[in-house]
């Protein structure tokens, strides 16, 4: 998790680790006190905010690079070119030359390596693929 | 409103239906699960006709919001029937209803079951250890003997003709179009298919969500094939790649048939049964198809809070598992890129 900034004027503790705290109380309190059919529905609201959690500590940071990213594909500044590159995807744009495509899969990869590490990082680990794209940072 | 609204109305039209003197309703519970049908056990009485005694039914009537490409109830009940009729272990079908004046929606009904169908059951208890490979290889005898329906049928005339996965990649670029995200994994994986169509086999009844977590296990028996809503003509190995698809595993990733046990089980059973050798490479090509589907399902279930206003944790968190596709479509279509990746981590 990354370091937590003191707030410049809000009350402590942090949004975050008030979430931690609330996802604490239900997984290990309320849960268990549920009956069995509304287990999932705990399971889940927790799950929403691990996500908030894991979101709220990334910011906006990997986006960001991936948008510099596809700048750097597209060799032109300007927001916009995720819709541009899946489109280019669609139509195959890239299948011509080897250099732009696996250029475009190591773009891909880190999509999704990013959006799951938020989203569902066990899943990551499941496949072996915890600490994958972290190379280099 | 629920069915307990609807007692007398769903007494009479049950009495009828199968020329009983009277039933009398003592139970009636809406059962868990059906993100998008809504299942009601029921417990009744049926004084006389084809019914007569005690009994423990199932009325499968639609969620308040549906997604598209699932069948009306109607044409569930037809599709029911002919599995049944094959020789499928599915519930007997026994009524089908669109006379709004009962439930308020169109609704079938047929025999309850007994067994559960949670996935995480299934896939992880220990005491099903021993039984997993056999149990695979019994769903791929079911697959085959369903797949022994074939058009043209009179009774399933209201199925679209399948003319090969070109007009799925269509409606799944469509319906990416009119999303507000890019999902460029997607569309590198749609132009994949698009690119690497098999030659095509006679079509046959695919059920379309045949997985773990659509079926009943009765301790160890399998006691039903649920969820038929989304049935139509299709490939033979569109149920397949949908069963081995990873988001059906439960938990047990490396068991692919499912999270239940190796393919070569789930495999030699169908091909025993069916007298068809499946090939690896047509498998790979429904595979890949198939987590592209789930995607856009995972990403057509979030729209339900999104678009449909469902206030539902369940279905709008649900959208998040379309990434969980994408890293298996980059896993699946992209090997050398994965073990790029797992070197790193």
């Amino acid at each position: 998790m990354a370091p937590r900034s003191k707030p410049l004027m809000r009350d402590l503790p942090t949004t975050l680790d008030l979430l931690t705290l609330a996802r604490e109380l239900l997984r290990d309190e309320l849960a268990p006190l549920l009956p069995p059919e509304r287990q999932r529905d705990a399971h889940l609201i927790a799950t929403a905010m691990a996500i908030a959690a894991r979101e709220a500590t990334a910011g906006e940071g990997w986006q960001r690079e991936i948008e510099e990213a596809l700048s750097d594909f597209y060799a032109e500044a300007g927001k916009g070119r995720l819709a541009r590159f899946a489109a280019d995807l669609r139509n195959g744009a890239f299948e011509t030359s080897p250099s732009r495509a696996a250029a475009a899969r190591a773009i891909l990869w880190r999509l999704t390596i990013e959006k799951l590490r938020e989203g569902n990082p066990q899943f990551l680990a499941a496949n072996g693929l915890s600490d994958a794209g972290r190379q280099g940072q | 409103m629920g069915l307990g609204d609807r007692q007398v109305a769903l007494a009479q039209f049950l009495a009828e239906a199968s020329d009983a003197e009277q039933v009398e309703i003592a139970r009636i519970a809406l059962l868990p699960g059906g993100a998008i049908q809504e299942n009601w056990g029921i417990d009744a009485n049926f004084e006389g006709g084809r019914l007569a005694g005690q009994q423990r039914l199932v009325l499968r009537t639609d969620a308040l919001t549906g997604v598209p490409s699932s069948l009306g109830r109607l044409e569930e009940f037809a599709v029911l029937r002919a599995a049944f009729s094959a020789g499928v272990t599915v519930p007997q079908p026994l009524f089908a209803c669109d006379d709004a004046a009962v439930v308020g929606k169109p609704f079938l009904v047929m025999r309850r079951v007994a067994g559960s169908a949670a996935g995480r059951p299934i896939t992880l208890d220990p005491s099903l250890e021993a039984v997993r490979s056999a149990l695979a290889e019994r769903l791929g005898r079911e697959l085959a003997r369903l797949q022994t329906i074939r058009p043209p049928r009179a009774d399933l005339a209201f199925l679209s003709p399948y003319d090969g996965p070109a007009g799925q990649i269509a409606e799944f670029r469509a319906y990416l179009d009119r999303h507000p995200n890019p999902r460029p994994v997607l569309e590198w994986a749609l132009r994949w298919v698009e690119t690497h169509r098999p030659d095509p086999l006679p079509p046959v009844l695919c059920h379309r969500d045949f997985r773990t977590g659509n079926y009943l296990l009765d301790g160890i028996k399998l006691s039903a094939i649920l969820d038929w809503e989304f049935a139509g003509w299709g490939d033979p190995d569109e149920d397949i790649g949908w069963f081995c698809c990873k988001g059906w595993r439960f938990g047990r990733l490396d068991r692919e048939a499912g999270g239940i046990a190796d393919r070569r089980h789930f495999y030699r059973g169908y091909e025993a049964a069916s007298g068809r050798q499946l090939d690896p490479e047509r498998v790979k090509f429904w595979e890949v198809y198939a987590n592209i589907r789930w995607a856009v399902i995972a990403m057509q279930q979030s729209d339900r809070y999104l678009i449909g206003g469902a206030r539902s944790l369940s279905t709008a968190i649900t959208g998040r598992r379309a990434t969980e596709c994408e890293l298996e479509l980059l896993m699946l279509l992209d090997p050398d890129g994965a073990a790029k990746q797992a070197a790193y981590a």
